[in-house]
């Protein structure tokens, strides 16, 4: 019964929209004399938070076996990305959006190619995964703002989820964090379509062994699709997505970075004394100052 | 000239009753800010706190204490829950909604359209509602702001002016810190005067990192107009449903300890036996251990059990992370970027351990022990292990 049902249920399409970033890993990072990022000599990757959002969607590919599409807007060399994605999450169709005109934009104008690109995927999408943010900067807006303009339900911070594939709803728990006080775990049920930005402590979990087995059999497929990856991209000019203009890059970017400066070093607001570590007598006085400093502030 | 944009508008955050401590430092920072504005452009705007749940009324009233002008709230069985349509759908309909606007300013009815500028905290909610609510509003958004100046701004863009000189009147600058901590960018939101492609961006909006700014105490004098928004819902709008809520420990706690032992790039020449002789320090002093930003984007191939443990953004101490009192606070190969001293400064003692006297952290510090931490260490669990066993039985 159950598989006569499975069958006739269409399948779940999924989307993750990703981005390349600075390698932030020792030896691929380089930072200038003055603690900034040296953008010039780090390399790039796959962000960690795209990456999380691709294990997310091979998640969906184990389970409900469904189809997994990723997105991009970088420059041509975000490819890389692209393969790396790939291999998470066994993704048969890659997308990259790519053009001068797109350069500088914004969250929102970079939320409007993603909105115009997801339309162009195969099949028509009932989840989008996006990182919780990048790691250089970027705002974590890009995902809201893109689920907002394609008119899905934005869900933030999600932790698990499961789809019921009969009713095309998803169950869902989010990890909702606020200024003083404990973490609170939500769980919140939305039928398809939903946008989701997954949460960094995200973490999948195939616990029978019919899971594990599909998990095997999906990772060696992805290998081989990531092997030849360039069989399953694609890549988009403005003109190819068909963008309005105006929406995109430097036009539809209702920001911009004016400046860029140093954080002008704080004025000094302790007066330390400097000791040589390599004292033993030195570290003797150090260690009797912790101790009256946590004694004299118990008694109060 | 009659402007089609006024006010500063803060979207506040509470929970059981009570604002989110956020909400309340962002009214002091709109309330100095609009103050300056006001006696600089000899104007009259007005800070606008907007608030949604269920029965609020007596909430709403309080903003005005803690330094609001007035105060638009909309109260709705719907809105008890925060679920992101429905609430980015009510505040965007607020903020273009024009008998609230002309119930602050009779006078300015006719012209005025939208708020000129509107705030969000930088939390798991205003996040991405302040995301969402833009998109809908189609202006811009900085996030995570920790500093804000109102200027005049004379510039010619090749896309917003289109290489013409033009100047932004009463441009909201917006800093905001990178992820070192050592350089800020400013944003701005600005009209599109291109001839080719002109659109006004308004609000100037951010999301306000939580912890920079500081709250007004609350005056029972201060008076100002509460007025009731009755929002439109689409039962389109309500499709997420909030099954259950529970409150959950976090394994890293910095509320309680006495003591932190923080660690950053300076573990860099030996991650892991670095890593571990902080946490053999942690537990000779019973500390908790926090972690510089850098850090949480795990830079060092390290035991997956190590990295779990401690490389994660829940650790992390700085304006983008925890901000602690610890008694005391034991800085091992930390630099001292700002956004790391925002997060520890109200420490009591401040002992860092640093090969590098020029490093930053020396300024924020009772003792610089000069020295590597794999040197420096071991010495002092020797030490304190001979000095605090005692201590510990009380």
């Amino acid at each position: 019964m159950e598989t006569t049902f499975h069958e006739s249920m269409s399948k779940l399409n999924i989307a993750v929209i990703i981005k390349l970033e600075p390698d932030f890993s020792e030896g691929n990072v380089s930072y200038n004399p003055d603690g900034t990022l040296n953008r010039a000599e780090t390399k790039n990757t796959l962000g960690p938070h795209s990456a999380i959002a691709a294990h997310a969607a091979f998640f969906g590919r184990v389970m409900y076996d469904a189809k997994v599409s990723i997105g991009t807007m970088g420059p041509p060399i975000a490819d890389v990305a692209l393969q790396q994605a790939q291999q998470i999450s066994d993704a048969e169709e890659l997308h990259l959006y790519s053009d001068r005109l797109f350069a500088g934009a914004d969250t929102l104008g970079t939320a409007e190619v993603l909105r115009v690109g997801i339309g162009k995927m195969q099949g028509r999408i009932d989840i989008v995964f996006s990182g919780h943010r990048a790691s250089d900067g970027e705002t974590g807006q890009t995902g809201p703002q893109t689920a907002w303009k394609l008119g899905f339900t934005f869900l933030g911070n999600v932790i698990s989820y499961a789809v019921d594939l009969k009713t095309r709803t998803i169950r869902a728990r989010r990890l909702i964090s606020l200024q003083g006080l404990p973490n609170v775990i939500e769980e919140i049920e939305a039928p398809l379509p939903v946008f989701i930005s997954i949460d960094p402590t995200y973490k999948s979990n195939y616990n029978t062994v019919s899971q594990r087995l599909a998990f095997q059999k999906y990772q060696k497929e992805a290998t081989q699709r990531a092997a030849n990856f360039k069989d399953a991209l694609k890549i988009f000019n403005a003109k190819e997505l068909g963008v309005d203009e105006t929406l995109v890059g430097l036009p539809g970017s209702p920001t911009i970075v004016y400046k860029v400066e140093r954080v002008p070093k704080s004025t000094a607001t302790r007066r330390a004394e400097v000791i040589d570590g390599s004292d033993p007598e030195q570290i003797r006085k150090v260690v009797a100052k912790m101790k009256e400093a946590l004694s004299a502030m118990v008694i109060k | 000239m009659a402007e089609k944009y006024r006010h500063l508008y803060v979207v506040i955050e509470h929970e059981d009753g009570k604002f989110l401590p956020v909400s309340l430092e962002m009214i002091g920072e709109a309330r100095r800010l609009i103050d300056d504005f006001n006696s600089k452009y000899s104007s009259n705007e007005k800070v606008v706190a907007v608030i949604l749940g269920h029965n609020i009324h007596d909430l709403s009233k309080q903003l005005i204490e803690y330094g609001a002008d007035a105060v638009i709230y909309a109260d709705n069985p719907e809105l008890k829950d925060v679920r992101n349509t429905i609430h980015t759908k009510v505040i965007s309909q607020i903020a273009q909604d024009t008998k609230s606007l002309s119930e602050i300013e009779p006078e300015y009815t006719q012209d005025v359209k939208r708020p000129r500028y509107m705030f969000f905290a930088a939390d798991s909610i205003g996040r991405h509602l302040s995301s969402t609510t833009l998109a809908e509003l189609e202006s811009g958004l900085a996030s995570d702001i920790n500093k804000l100046v109102i200027e005049d701004i004379e510039m010619s863009h090749q896309q917003k002016t289109g290489g013409a000189k033009e100047t932004y009147g009463k441009t909201l600058e917006m800093y905001r810190p990178d992820f070192s901590g050592f350089l800020w960018t400013t944003i701005l939101c600005l009209d599109n005067r291109n001839p080719a492609f002109r659109r006004d961006y308004h609000p100037q909006s951010c999301s306000i990192i939580p912890g920079v700014f500081e709250s007004l105490k609350q005056d029972s004098s201060r008076k100002g107009k509460i007025i009731e928004f009755t929002p439109t819902i689409d039962p389109q709008d309500l499709k997420v449903r909030v099954l259950s809520r529970h409150i959950i420990k976090s394994e890293v706690d910095f509320d309680t300890p006495r003591t932190i032992v923080s660690f950053g790039r300076g573990i860099k020449d030996d991650p892991e036996p670095n890593i571990k002789l902080i946490e053999n320090l942690a537990k000779e002093l019973d500390a908790e251990i926090g972690i510089t930003l850098p850090i949480s984007k795990k830079p060092y191939q390290i035991s997956q059990a190590l990295d779990s443990k401690y490389m994660i953004p829940d650790r992390v101490i700085g304006t983008s992370g925890h901000k602690t009192s610890a008694m005391l606070y034991v800085a091992a190969g930390v630099g001292g970027a700002s956004q790391h001293i925002m997060g520890m400064k109200d420490s009591g003692f401040v002992v860092a351990i640093n090969p590098d006297e020029e490093a930053p952290i020396k300024n924020e510090c009772d003792v610089f022990i000069k020295g590597r931490m794999e040197d420096v260490v071991p010495l002092l669990i020797d030490e304190i292990k001979k000095q605090m066993q005692i201590t510990e039985v009380q």
